[in-house]
This record gives structure tokens, C-alpha cells and sequence, in this order.
């Protein structure tokens, strides 16, 4: 017996070494050298301290958040820190997996998390918790509602105008005659798309797209099956429909695959926001002749910078603060108009793309 | 003799794991053995391990409860939806928990009047109330809930405890007795050993059932309130797969999966591995898929081990038949 428990205790063992046992153990240096650089004049930042950080994404698995990475690690590896950890839940539908890793950085003591918020007001237990171990919370992509514990969010574009921006490609594609529209986005619980979809909604006020009616939102949280069906269901339910606006990279392809796929490209355009690796082929079919997107790599790279120089104490996130960061140039802190609180920098642009730019 | 039987030696292995696990992790980190982090880590995972609590008297009793997650985001979408329609938010909790109280009692019913296995019955339900959350909240996520509301969920109770965390303390303490030191506890196992023989005892066998399955959906009504709370919004795919999470850590308490022996004891160790384990990997940077197939080669171990130890000359000599005697 005693031989028994001896096997089954040491198979135990062996499981947590092998889980556990490839660990890098970094510890975590003290941040903070000299804080300053007046607002006026721009801080340049710079490397030398070290800062041990997590890139978090909505989740891992999906083309754009990957190419965020190659941003940030390019951005590390110029400044000479540690390579920021990318860690994420497996899927997109579930909020709580961001929650948990945000929680963690805390206990974990990391210098700062980057956090691309997928869990809408439900994170800010993780980001509170985080704020109080004094890690430095930076959002990018998707920011804090609440814009609290949140030192800077990465604007990529700013959102209204990402609003305006889906509003001309749909009054492009539809032209005078106009029609109906459905959105099909990502999470309902997606600060961006949300934002979005609401600047969408008001640019649709405009005189300008009175012949265009928006009809439905629907959410396949930025799974490629979910998404699929929920732009077949569309066509079902609205038998009008002449376009699919997807404000994210996921949704918008699923949508001109199942186009593609039903043959119903003709009636049903798709357009939105969207990856050109992912959409040359149904803009070049006429499926979706028009997308815009922004680079994630540079909004990573970016991401870290201002991370890096806001935890490095080389700048504080104030209104009207300037920084340089690296290749992306200079930006200035502002106020954040599409949220009640919290501050803000835009990256941009929008690169609209059609047929005649998606090979460049 | 009786002090290793099965039940004991196999708590004994878990709390000699716990140990080990604890004790690596303390290596890990030096936060890790904070108060803060350890209220956290059963923060984190606080609505499966309340089920969990209750998952073991359907599981002790012979049963299964697959609905657990779906009755759980029923119970969180009526409380949302309720509140959504102008519905007073107390009387949203009620009607949340008497929802979920309800969908105990249908499939209770069904299952003790009809004797098809809680197996599929509670799979139908996993399907149904699932579903009845999606035509409730339909795509939609709502929040905005006050903010005492709020403060349950994440607010510091008692210490640095969290009510969720209190809930669960009392929950097991209280089980704890029900199970293993009252009459009730005790017809529970001899009806998971074997439901004649305790028909012949004089227990009503289909009441015991249909009571026990109204707690189960209570309970997880419960941690569908709980939910709320704490994440403060709703949406119909909360806690999919939760069940999955609620059953290993019962298995890998030592109860068995046929009925008639565990203890809460082992379940609540079992809950301090995965959960302990679960917050190791993740301080460690490891990644949540890889957390999972970690938890789940963990529960083949424990059934493996489990089998093992079940081949134990000591055990052929009746001392769990000497139990369920006594």
C-alpha cells in the first residue's frame, strides 16, 4: 500500500515539475529614475531601466493581436528591456480569463500591463487591484470605460471618426440608393467596437447617409464559426439586406467567406474593419470592394513605448504631455472626448483599402 | 483500522499535494503567500466552488448534475433581465433564485418520476437553460447595477474576505455536518451506494431526489447572483463550461463518481490544489490552455491513483462495506 501511495505521489510531483519547470524567473528591478519633462516640451524615450511587463490581448489566436506583439517586441528590443510576456485567454468569448491575468500581474508584481480590454466594466476589479501594486496599467485598442487605474489609452484611430469613416465606405459601396445595413462586431462587452458602433449610429444622422438603414447588431465574438453563422443569420432574418459592416478583423472576414460561400455576393457586400492578408481575395471578387484598418504592429510598438516611458517614470500621463517614442515620432496626451474620463493618445491613420491599393 | 480506509489515505495524498503545491509556489513568487493573493485566488474561482459544495451531495447520492453552469447564467440573466425591465433590484434576486430553484424542481421531478438518468436529463437541461438565457439577454450585456450591489461582489466582508468567500466557508462547514454528521447526509450515501437497499430503509427515494436537485440549482442560482456581482454585468454565455471545472474538483476529492463514498473534506482539498495550482501557472506566465491540460492530466493521476489505491488488499477486507453500515 505504503509502495501505492509512494507511485501516485510521485507522479504528482513529476506533474508540477514538468508544468512548472520552464519558468524564466525574472525579477523585477526598480522602476523609477528621473521623473520629469515639463508638458511644452517633448520627453524622448529612452532605454536603460528594465521593465517586466504583459501584453494582454482581447486573446491569443487572432492575426492582428499577434502582429500588436511583433510591435511591442520590436519596441523592447530597441530599448534593451525584457521581452513583454503575451498573455491572454484561449477565446474571446469568455471576459473572465482577462480578469484573472490582470489580477495576477498584481500579486505577480510586474511593472506594467497593456491591455487590449476585452471584459468591458467587468475588468476594472483586475485593473484595481493592479493599480494598487503599483503596476501601470496602459490600454490600447480597447481602453477602461471607466477610464479609472487607467494611466494612457492607445487610441489606434480616433473612434468617432472611425464612425465617419464606416459610414463613407458604406454610402460608397451602396451609393445614392442607399439600403439596408446590418453590423455584425465582435464581443458585446467590446469597449472599442461598442464606441464604434455608437459613432457609427451618430454619423448615420447625417443627411448625407439618409437612404442608409441600419437594421440589426449582431456579435460573433471574434470567433471565425460564431461570426460565420451570425452573418448567415442576418441574411435570413433581413432578406433586404444589401451590406454587412464588420468593425472587427474577425467578423469581417467570416462575413465574406460566408458571402463567398452562399454565393451571395452580388446582393450582399461586406465592408468594415479588416486585415488585407485576410481580405485580398474578396476584394479582389467584389465581395468586399472596400475595408480600412490601421497597422497593429506600429500600434504595439507604440503601446510599449509610452508604457515603457510612463513606468520608467521618464514621463507622467498628464494632459498635454508630449513624447517621442521611438519610429512612430512625437504625440501629445489629450483628454479623451469618447469617454467621460481618461486620457488619450491617437495613433492613426486609417488606410482605407480597395482594389486598387490591396497588393501595395 | 477504519482511520485508512480509502477516503482517508486519498485526503491525506491531497493535503500532502496541497502542501507541495503551496510550497512551490511560495518559492515562486514572493507575493504568493500574501493574505491579498490567497482571498484572490478563491475570488477568482468563487461561483465553482460554492457549486462545488453542493456538487458533492449529487454526486455522494449516486446522481449527476450537468446543468450546473447553464442554471447558473439562467439565474444571473433573469436577475439582469428583471432588473432591466424595471423590476425592483431585490425582487430581481428573488425572482433570479426562485428561477433557479425551479429548474431544480423540473428536472428533480422529471428525473425521479420518469427514472431516466440525471445524466441526460441534466444534459437536456445544460442545453435548455442555457438556452432560456439566450432568449432572455439575447445578445446583449447588461450591467449598471447599483452600487451595493457591487460592493458584495468585491467589497471586503469579514477581514479581507470578500461575502462570496464567507458564503463558501459557511457552506462548507455547514455541508460538512449535513453530510457527514446528520441523518440526512447518511441516507444520502447509502442512496448513492444503493438506491434499493435504501428504499427498502424506509427513504423516500424520489423526495430525496427532487430535493436534491431543487438545492443543487439553488446553489448555483446563487452563484449566478454571485456572478453579478462581482463582474458587474451580464451576458447569457457566462460561465460556459464551469460544470466541467465543478465535477473535476469533486472527482478529484475522492468522491466517487458511482456514489456512496467521499467526503467534503477531500473536495475542499481539491479545491485548494486546483485553485492554488491554477494561480501558480498563471503567476508563472503559463498560458490558460496549458493550465487546463495541466488540471486535466491531474484528474486522470487521481482517478489512476484512486483505482490503485482501491486494489489495496486493506480494502478487499470490507472497510468501506464497514462504513456504509455504519
Amino acid at each position: 500500500m505504503r509502495q501505492h501511495k509512494l507511485i501516485a505521489a510521485l507522479a504528482c510531483l513529476l506533474l508540477f515539475a514538468a508544468a512548472c519547470g520552464d519558468d524564466d524567473d525574472t525579477e523585477s528591478s526598480s522602476s523609477g529614475s528621473d521623473s520629469g519633462g515639463s508638458a511644452g516640451e517633448a520627453v524622448t524615450i529612452e532605454g536603460g531601466d528594465d521593465m517586466n511587463s504583459i501584453l494582454l490581448p482581447k486573446c491569443t489566436g487572432i492575426a492582428v493581436f499577434d502582429q500588436a506583439n511583433e510591435g511591442a517586441q520590436e519596441a523592447a528590443e530597441e530599448l534593451g528591456t525584457s521581452e513583454p510576456e503575451f498573455l491572454g485567454p484561449s477565446t474571446c468569448e469568455d471576459p473572465t480569463g482577462q480578469i484573472e491575468t490582470m489580477t495576477n500581474a498584481a500579486t505577480q508584481g510586474v511593472d506594467a500591463v497593456m491591455i487590449s480590454n476585452n471584459a468591458g466594466e467587468q475588468i476594472q476589479s483586475g485593473v484595481d487591484a493592479a493599480t494598487d501594486a503599483d503596476v501601470s496599467v496602459v490600454s490600447w485598442d480597447s481602453p477602461i470605460p471607466s477610464g479609472e487605474g487607467e494611466s494612457l489609452f492607445v487610441a489606434q484611430v480616433d473612434f468617432d471618426e472611425t464612425g465617419v469613416v464606416m459610414a463613407d465606405m458604406a454610402l460608397d459601396i451602396l451609393g445614392d440608393e442607399g439600403g439596408q445595413l446590418a453590423i455584425l462586431s465582435a464581443s458585446p462587452d467590446a469597449s472599442n467596437q461598442n464606441a464604434w458602433i455608437e459613432a457609427f449610429n451618430t454619423a448615420l444622422e447625417d443627411e448625407k447617409y439618409a437612404n442608409l438603414e441600419l437594421v440589426d447588431t449582431v456579435y460573433g465574438n471574434d470567433d471565425s464559426d460564431e461570426s460565420y453563422n451570425q452573418a448567415l443569420g442576418l441574411i435570413d432574418s433581413h432578406p433586404d439586406l444589401k451590406l454587412i459592416m464588420a468593425p472587427t478583423t474577425v467578423g469581417i472576414a467570416a462575413a465574406g467567406k460566408a458571402m463567398t460561400d452562399e454565393g451571395l455576393c452580388d446582393q450582399v457586400k461586406v465592408s468594415g474593419l479588416g486585415l488585407p492578408e485576410e481580405m485580398r481575395g474578396y476584394t479582389q471578387s467584389g465581395c468586399a470592394p472596400e475595408f480600412a484598418l490601421w497597422s497593429f504592429v506600429d500600434l504595439g510598438y507604440l503601446t510599449y513605448y509610452a508604457t515603457y516611458g510612463i513606468a520608467t517614470g521618464q514621463f507622467d500621463a498628464v494632459e498635454g504631455q508630449k513624447f517621442t517614442a521611438g519610429r512612430m515620432g512625437e504625440y501629445t496626451i489629450e483628454k479623451d472626448p469618447t469617454r467621460d474620463s481618461g486620457l488619450r493618445i491617437v495613433m492613426g491613420p486609417f488606410t482605407v483599402y480597395t482594389e486598387d491599393n490591396i497588393d501595395d | 483500522m477504519r482511520s485508512w480506509s480509502r477516503e482517508r489515505s486519498w485526503e491525506v495524498l491531497l493535503a500532502l499535494i496541497l502542501v507541495g503545491t503551496i510550497a512551490y509556489n511560495a518559492t515562486q513568487s514572493d507575493v504568493y503567500l500574501d493574505v491579498d493573493n490567497f482571498v484572490n485566488i478563491f475570488r477568482l474561482s468563487i461561483e465553482k466552488v460554492i457549486i462545488a459544495v453542493a456538487m458533492t451531495f449529487v454526486i455522494v447520492s449516486g446522481e449527476i448534475d450537468l446543468s450546473v453552469a447553464s442554471v447558473m447564467a439562467f439565474s444571473a440573466c433573469t436577475l439582469a433581465f428583471a432588473y432591466d425591465s424595471g423590476v425592483p433590484f431585490w425582487l430581481a434576486i428573488v425572482l433570479a433564485l426562485v428561477a433557479a430553484a425551479a429548474a431544480g424542481l423540473l428536472q428533480g421531478w422529471v428525473i425521479a418520476s420518469t427514472g431516466i438518468s440525471s445524466l441526460v436529463v441534466t444534459l437536456a437541461g445544460l442545453i435548455g437553460f442555457r438556452g432560456a438565457a439566450r432568449v432572455l439577454l439575447e445578445d446583449r450585456s447588461i450591467g449598471d447595477f447599483p452600487a451595493w450591489f457591487g460592493d458584495v461582489g468585491r467589497a471586503d466582508f469579514i477581514g479581507p474576505m470578500p461575502f462570496g468567500l464567507v458564503l463558501f466557508l459557511v457552506l462548507l462547514v455547514l455541508g460538512g455536518i449535513v453530510l457527514h454528521r446528520s441523518v440526512v447526509g447518511r441516507r444520502l450515501f447509502v442512496l448513492g451506494d444503493n438506491a434499493e437497499v435504501a428504499r427498502f430503509s424506509g427513504i423516500d427515494v424520489a423526495r430525496t431526489k427532487v430535493l436534491l436537485f431543487i438545492a443543487s440549482a439553488f446553489v448555483a442560482g446563487v452563484a449566478g447572483v454571485l456572478f453579478a456581482a462581482r463582474l458587474g454585468s451580464v451576458r447569457a454565455n457566462i460561465g460556459e463550461g464551469f460544470e466541467l471545472d465543478i465535477i473535476t474538483m469533486v472527482l478529484l476529492g475522492g468522491v466517487s463518481i458511482f456514489g456512496g463514498s467521499g467526503t467534503l473534506l477531500g473536495v475542499a482539498l481539491a479545491i485548494g490544489i486546483v485553485l492554488n495550482l491554477r494561480n501558480g501557472l498563471g503567476l508563472a506566465n503559463v498560458e490558460s490552455n496549458t493550465q487546463t491540460g495541466v488540471i486535466g492530466v491531474l484528474l486522470i493521476a487521481s482517478v489512476l491513483a484512486q483505482n490503485a489505491l482501491d486494489r489495496l488488499p486493506l480494502r478487499r477486507s470490507g472497510a468501506d462495506a464497514q462504513e456504509a453500515a455504519a
